[in-house]
């Protein structure tokens, strides 16, 4: 396991864990998995009005060894699910999968033999989005949440006991909230 | 100031190259550290630079979210990428694998550290030079810090086991040496003028005049093949073709992919700072602002300042090139690197050489000199006669053109039968065929 | 008083300990989770098909061709260095001395040039 898991308890490793999930949540590179629809509400996410390099994730990368979140955006034919499990299988840890529209999230409107009723059936989906096609605000705010979980993640199991005892969670804000100009209208 | 006064100044400044020879190892090595690590701050500062600008340029934000306008993103990154899983593909040759990245990121240190930066300086009391090392090859020192960082391109892409990255490595480093050698061509006017090989010594020579109006060829030359050299846009096929595959770096995960992703930012800021030197004056102050004092913005650590900006400008245009322009094919600028740079290149040394010597020479009779023009000029104009033309072949048969100018389609067409229907027509054919008026009326094909 | 390719040396010192420190600790620091597919060869995904051996297999030989031709063209330009550094001592001698190499050297790239030798790489 990695250096990180063995560090003992203590306000250090606090520091250290935010440390680590804020990195990761800040600089969250996609895999690119358009398949279908949704892969455009993705391009347009990536585009200039709605623009998800705010959030540091412009650079999508198309190999999965440089990935770390893979947005499964469309429909997964029961062809396309291996190739989805060796890419899913080939990125490394840690990483995310945000399964983008109700097509991968549970077989959408393809309720039939070839397509797969949903992506979880195949590559374990930290958060859904449904929508057909989600709108890229939508997505962003799928995306938002997920950091919230990643800032959640424990960095070993002492952390997680602790967590899970504590129960701590990150606070979801929403950015209208958060990043209103100081003094606005209350 | 009198001409006497000048002079006598003139003898005590020393070169470069002097100064530095008697600098002692603790001062030297204080200079290293300094020049890493700010040459590690200006990558940090690039990779955010370049999102935020090519954000703009694109009508939006850009990094905003990770610190005040999102500057902590660079370090958002390099922790990110340390903290990630390290993959070593089974079919990878092990330790070619891992070399190849560490050979990637030395050569731009080494050529970062004989840029001349500026002139005499007193540091901690010693007499010395902004420079870390003025060597009297100082071009051809970077010259091969580029052509070793073509090493790390094959060997990456050929250790990591897979067709693909050995296919983007190649065509990685086939654009890259076709693209050195017109770095490299466009340099030997600058060397001409400046009539030597050290860095510092040319970046004095332009206190008459920057090569980059003197020269003006070869500093347009120089912009297009450092962009080549560098494999960015709009030269960056094989980084984008291969973005959908990846290209050499596919297979590398965490901390040697950062190690790749920095030294291409670092070829960035060398070859910008090579261009500052050769051609922009190095640390000299620009034409207005250096009748300021008699040239003394020039002098103690202000060209740092000078420096900077103009390395940082040519970097703006790096990016700027990146978000305006469509990328080339890759044959297309093959092409443009083998056979439009080079002879261009070779003409213009001549050129340049015969300007030179024809105005400097003592020996040159006004006769010699119409003789070598006039045979210069015949040659140009025998060659370009000689140049076979572009022979278009005529391959497509000419299409009928209408009275109203359009083309018509063939009017000898023939539909074609389907193959099991020949056969029963063939098989009905050598039947006899009894004539039956009912339908022999409509046997033909109503032309008949 | 110093070797002046000290401070050369210095720098890819500290160049290459900072490297190779990066590249040799990152094992150590990120988690490490053995998975079957995650050592082979991405190959968009699919499983990858049997390879001739690394190196072996079939390149082509256009990239052989650009490599030959980038070292016949940096070998004149190492000799033009040289000229360019002695031009004003050499005059006119020196001028007709380099039109006559640059002209040799032109002919063999107006051959390579016409045999297709530079043509779609």
């Amino acid at each position: 396991m990695g250096l990180e898991e063995k560090l003992p308890n203590g306000i250090l490793l606090t520091t250290v864990e935010k440390l680590v999930n804020w990195s990761r949540k800040t600089s969250m590179w996609p895999a690119t998995f358009g398949l279908a629809c949704c892969a455009i509400e993705m391009m347009t996410t990536g585009g200039s009005r709605y623009d998800i390099a705010r959030f540091g994730m412009e650079r999508f990368s198309a190999t999965p060894r440089q990935a770390d979140l893979m947005i499964v955006a469309g429909r997964v034919s029961n062809k396309m699910a291996p190739v989805l499990r060796q890419i899913y299988d080939q990125m490394p840890e840690p990483r995310w999968v945000l399964s983008m529209g109700v097509c991968a999230s549970s077989g959408g409107m393809f309720n039939n033999y070839a397509i797969v009723q949903g992506v979880d059936h195949v590559v374990p989906v930290d958060i859904y989005l449904p929508g057909c096609p989600p709108r890229p605000e939508m997505l962003l705010d799928a995306i938002l949440k997920l950091h919230a979980k990643v800032m959640d993640e424990p960095l070993g199991p002492a952390r997680a006991a602790l967590k899970a005892e504590r129960g701590e969670r990150t606070e979801l804000i929403p950015s209208s909230v958060r990043y209103a100009p100081r003094g606005a209208g209350k | 100031m009198t001409t006497t006064a000048v002079l006598a100044q003139a003898q005590q400044r020393l070169s470069n190259a002097e100064l530095l020879a008697d600098d002692p190892l603790w001062l030297t090595l204080i200079k290293v550290v300094v020049l890493f690590i700010v040459v590690m701050l200006t990558l940090a500062l690039l990779v955010w630079a370049e999102r935020r600008v090519l954000g703009r340029l694109q009508n939006r934000p850009g990094p905003n979210r990770a610190g005040p306008f999102g500057m902590l993103q660079s370090i958002a990154d390099a922790l990110k990428l340390s903290l990630k899983e390290d993959i070593r593909p089974a079919r990878a040759d092990k330790w070619v694998y891992i070399m190849a990245p560490i050979i990637g990121g030395i050569p731009p240190f080494l050529a970062m550290a004989v840029m001349p930066f500026g002139g005499e300086v007193t540091m901690f009391g010693v007499q010395t030079a902004l420079q870390v090392v003025d060597l009297p090859v100082g071009v051809l020192v970077v010259l091969a810090c580029s052509s070793v960082g073509v090493y790390s391109i094959v060997l990456a892409g050929w250790s990591s086991g897979s067709p693909y990255p050995l296919l983007g490595a190649l065509r990685s480093a086939a654009q890259v040496i076709s693209y050195e050698i017109a770095m490299g061509l466009s340099i030997v006017g600058v060397v001409l003028f400046a009539g030597s090989l050290s860095t510092a010594d040319i970046a004095a020579a332009q206190s008459g005049g920057w090569f980059a109006w003197i020269l003006p060829i070869s500093f347009v030359i120089y912009l297009i093949s450092m962009v080549g050299e560098t494999n960015r846009a709009p030269f960056d096929l094989p980084e984008a073709e291969s973005e959908l595959v990846g290209g050499f770096h596919t297979e590398y995960t965490s901390l040697k992919f950062l190690m790749f992703f920095l030294a291409e930012y670092a070829n960035m800021v060398v070859v910008s700072a090579f261009a500052t030197t050769l051609f922009l004056g190095g640390g000299a102050v620009p034409w207005p602002l250096s009748a300021i004092a008699d040239n003394a913005l020039s002098s103690g650590y202000w060209p740092l300042l000078w420096f900077g900006l103009k390395t940082a400008l040519l970097i703006f245009g790096f990016i700027w090139a990146r978000a305006a322009l469509p990328r080339l094919r890759y044959d297309q600028f093959m092409k443009f690197g083998w056979k439009v740079l080079v002879p261009l290149n070779l003409v213009w040394i001549v050129a340049v050489t015969a300007l030179r010597v024809l105005r400097n020479a003592e020996g040159v009779t006004s006769g010699q000199r119409i003789v070598i023009i006039g045979v210069a000029v015949a040659v140009l104009v025998l060659g370009s006669l000689l140049l076979p033309g572009r022979q278009v072949a005529d391959e497509e048969p000419q299409v009928p053109l209408a009275g109203s100018g359009y083309p018509l389609p063939p009017l000898d067409l023939t539909v074609p039968t389907p193959p099991r229907q020949r056969r029963t027509v063939r098989a009905r054919a050598e039947q006899p065929r009894e004539a039956v008026t009912a339908s022999g009326k409509e046997a033909g094909d109503g032309n008949a | 008083m110093l070797d002046p390719y000290v401070p050369l040396v210095l720098m890819f010192v500290l160049a290459t300990a900072f490297s190779a420190v990066s590249v040799l600790v990152a094992p150590l620091i990120g988690p490490r989770r053995y998975n079957r597919a995650k050592l082979d060869s991405y190959e968009c995904g699919i499983e990858p098909s049997p390879q001739p051996i690394v190196g072996g297999g079939r390149t082509p030989v256009a990239y052989y061709l650009t490599a030959m031709l980038f070292i016949l063209f940096d070998i004149e330009m190492v000799f033009l260095y040289p000229f360019a550094v002695t031009a004003d001592a050499l005059g006119l001698f020196g001028l007709v001395e380099i039109a006559l190499f640059i002209a040799t050297v032109g002919f063999a790239y107006a051959y390579v040039w016409r045999r297709g030798g530079l043509d779609w790489n």
